[in-house]
């Protein structure tokens, strides 16, 4: 299971955007913060699709602002970090690097060739079972599926091997002892894990949109951005892994004359895919009041 | 379309192959559970996608939910945790130049940066002098940033630009797609991190991780994140996407006219225009009846008559051309998986996409924007026998053609938009449609 990062998590500002690498760091966020983001690169298991994607995680801005508001978060110039922290790390760290580099290379090569062994050893049960001529014939083909298989994508043999990792012991003798190249996800380490306080940024500039965002936020609330269905965010009851959104949200400044077109074209759409229409905004009562923000739901009245 | 109806995926009957083309597995969070039954694909016939799956409506306080939910999170742990692994087979390296397309250096490495480019500039004055390649010296984009000395695989023949001493060069969003993939292993120069490796040995550098990665490439050269989002999604499900001269934002988008309006045209359209030109010529608006006094003895030709609202016709070419403006510009040209591709020569490409970031970009563009983006894409009419039979497809596919690809923090919609030209098409010229079915001969009535 995921250990929990230390706080105040590093969020990655690079050239206008606010991005997650650390999957710890995602995990933390999505379980105690709701925060899921949108997770935006390739999946390098499964390449080709656009269903399941993995990291980097990309924040909206009013996510990175609800968290650094919360003081769970940090904002880090990334640019500056790497531009500053890759010239100064020290021979034997980058040493040290590279041979824990090499270590976990190592082990993801003798938990493919375990994996491996495994396949042809069941494989191999098949065969016994089955003594019939044609039948082990078809299990010598099915091992060399298997076999193809597990040269083809290493990758997926270690996926599939996830939750074993632990026990997979360095005392086994494997055929071939050339480790696996490992391109890391995050930079910390070899960089030093906590940024320097000049990297640090300020708060994020976030829409008008914000004090409804955090007000849902604060609800319990899932909140998205909201482009496929025209809104500015979706709101979910719950993870939205587990469940549908419920709302359609569009945030609107308190003396705002609002177009009734609008209203009825959003209404009409949240209706149609069964979700509510939700506006709202900030009542403007100055500052200190706690929760100024109020919410309404059109829904398309069935007459 | 599909997506929106929820209701869809409580009833398993529902999930037959009509509607699953219609809902689109990438516009709603997936539960990562399922991706468990993708990342055995040990047999190869069951490589399709997982579908909908069954999600709750709201949460209750249950423990069968509350473990529901951990299982899924697990899943996506596990499946997002996954280090991307190089096996030495087939292991491809590559080295970030983190200022542009050089030469190659000798294969000593220089102790610091200082050294190393006045080594380099020394060494290679001669060199660029009988180089012809203008821009960078060694003929390969000035925006790439990563360059692959042993490239091989299939990647690499739908990106980069190979230099003289066989190193494919690549663009930042090339490298970028190839190293979250797991494809690529790039390496920091050893001019910026310092020596790793001992006396004797060849020094490698220190692999690139991700996050370095979108730190160095993401920004550079006119790459936006919105931009690589769809870079990264079309490459993923098998286009070949390239930059389009709309990149950068001096350059535009040329295209050849010289042939298009001719083939556009047609003969059928020749005579039109002639008749209408002939016949505006001859009538008299002015004073009296629109259509004119006299003898009418053809509906069509009072048709005619009546259609004194001008309309926009696509086929004019317009002059002088204006020029498109950022973000409604082309930026990608994309080709299908199907379509023979050669990174030498690429062909005339199957669409054009333009770029817009939902955040900075709230309003629809306005008539001029678009139109200016549609001029600069080709002409493309409407051609071939099911066109030219139906109405509606005309229309719908137009005379020019561009995709805005929308995009809101990582989510990107394509949208098509199309120059349909109403006016060109004449309804009272069409041959009334048969009785019922339509068939192609219209047939008295039984």
């Amino acid at each position: 299971m995921a250990t929990d990062p230390a706080l105040p998590i590093p969020i990655s500002y690079i050239s206008g955007s606010y991005y997650l690498f650390s999957i710890d760091a995602v995990t933390y966020l999505r379980r105690e913060h709701h925060i899921c983001g949108v997770l935006i690169g390739t999946l390098p298991q499964i390449p080709q699709q656009n269903v399941f994607l993995a990291m980097p995680l990309q924040l909206m801005p009013e996510e990175a602002r609800l968290l650094v508001d919360k003081g769970v978060a940090c904002i880090v110039d990334e640019i500056k970090a790497h531009k500053d922290g890759m010239t100064s790390i020290m021979e034997e760290d980058r040493k040290r690097y590279l041979r824990d580099l090499e270590a976990e290379g190592l082990q993801a090569m003798r938990l493919q060739n375990r994996r491996k062994e495994q396949l042809r050893e069941e494989a191999l049960k098949n065969i016994d079972a089955k003594k019939a001529a044609k039948a082990s014939k078809k299990a010598a083909q099915k091992q060399a599926v298997a076999d193809n298989a597990a040269g083809d994508d290493p990758a997926l043999e270690l996926f599939a091997g996830g939750e074993q990792a632990q026990d997979a012991g360095p005392q086994r003798p494997t055929p071939s002892e050339t480790a696996m190249a490992v391109t890391p996800a995050t930079s910390y380490p070899p960089m030093p894990s906590r940024p320097a306080s000049d990297q640090i940024l300020p708060s994020p500039e976030v829409p008008s949109s914000y004090p409804l965002f955090a007000h849902l936020h604060s609800k319990g609330y899932f909140l998205s951005p909201g482009l496929r269905f025209g809104c500015q965010y979706l709101a979910y009851p719950g993870d939205p892994l587990r469940f549908h959104s419920h709302f359609l949200v569009v945030s609107a400044e308190w003396d705002e004359e609002i177009n009734l077109m609008d209203i009825i074209a959003g209404g009409r759409l949240g209706t149609g895919v069964k979700k509510g229409f939700l506006v709202g905004g900030a009542e403007q009562t100055g500052p200190g009041a706690e929760d100024s923000v109020r919410t309404f739901s059109v829904e398309w009245a069935g007459m | 379309m599909a997506d929106t109806d929820e209701a869809a995926a409580h009833l398993p009957a529902s999930q037959d192959s009509a509607p699953q083309i219609e809902t689109d597995l990438s516009d709603e969070t997936q539960d990562f559970r399922f991706l468990n039954n993708l990342a055995f694909p040990s047999d190869s016939s069951q490589t399709s996608l997982p579908r909908r799956g069954e999600k709750d409506f709201e949460p209750n306080p249950t423990l069968y939910q509350a473990d529901i939910l951990d299982a899924s999170r697990q899943a996506m742990h596990n499946a997002l945790s996954h280090p991307r692994l190089h096996h030495p087979k087939h292991r491809v390296i590559a080295f970030y130049a983190p200022d542009g397309p050089a030469p190659p250096t000798n294969v000593t490495e220089e102790k610091d940066e200082k050294e190393t480019t006045t080594n380099e500039d020394d060494e290679q004055n001669p060199k660029k002098a009988t180089n012809a390649d203008a821009g960078t010296g060694i003929g390969v984009p000035a925006d790439s940033c990563v360059y692959v000395p042993n490239p091989k695989g299939q990647y690499f023949k739908s990106m980069g630009r190979a230099d003289r001493w066989n190193r494919v060069w690549l663009l930042p969003e090339e490298a970028l797609y190839l190293i979250e993939r797991g494809s690529l292993d790039i390496r920091w120069p050893v001019s910026v991190t310092g020596p790793t490796a001992e006396e004797g040995e060849k020094d490698l550098g220190i692999p690139m991780s991700l996050q370095a990665a979108y730190a160095c490439f993401t920004g550079r050269g006119g790459l936006s994140v919105e931009r690589f989002s769809v870079y990264t999604g079309l490459r993923r499900l098998g286009y070949t996407v390239i930059r389009a001269p709309g990149w950068d934002d001096e350059s535009d988008e040329v295209q050849d006219e010289e042939s298009a309006p001719q083939q556009g045209l047609g003969i059928f359209g020749r005579f039109l225009h002639w008749l209408h030109s002939w016949n505006s010529s001859t009538g008299v608006t002015t004073t009296g009846p629109v259509v004119g006094l006299g003898i009418h003895r053809s509906y069509n030709d009072i048709y005619r008559k009546l259609a004194v609202i001008p309309y926009h016709d696509p086929v004019t070419p317009q002059f002088p051309r204006r020029k498109t403006t950022a973000p409604f510009r082309v930026v990608f040209h994309v080709y299908k998986p199907s379509t023979a591709f050669r990174k030498s020569a690429p062909p005339t490409p199957d669409f054009r996409i333009a770029v817009v970031n939902s955040r900075t970009q709230t309003t629809m563009p306005t008539l001029s924007q678009l139109g200016t983006l549609l001029e600069s894409t080709p002409l493309d009419p409407p051609r071939g026998e099911k066109m030219d039979r139906m109405l509606y497809m005309r229309l719908r596919h137009g005379y020019r053609n561009v995709i805005l690809a929308v995009v809101d923090q990582g989510v990107v919609s394509f949208l098509r938009v199309g120059d349909a030209a109403f006016g060109k098409e004449k309804i009272y010229a069409e041959k009334p449609p048969g009785p019922k079915k339509g068939g192609n001969r219209p047939r008295p009535k039984k």
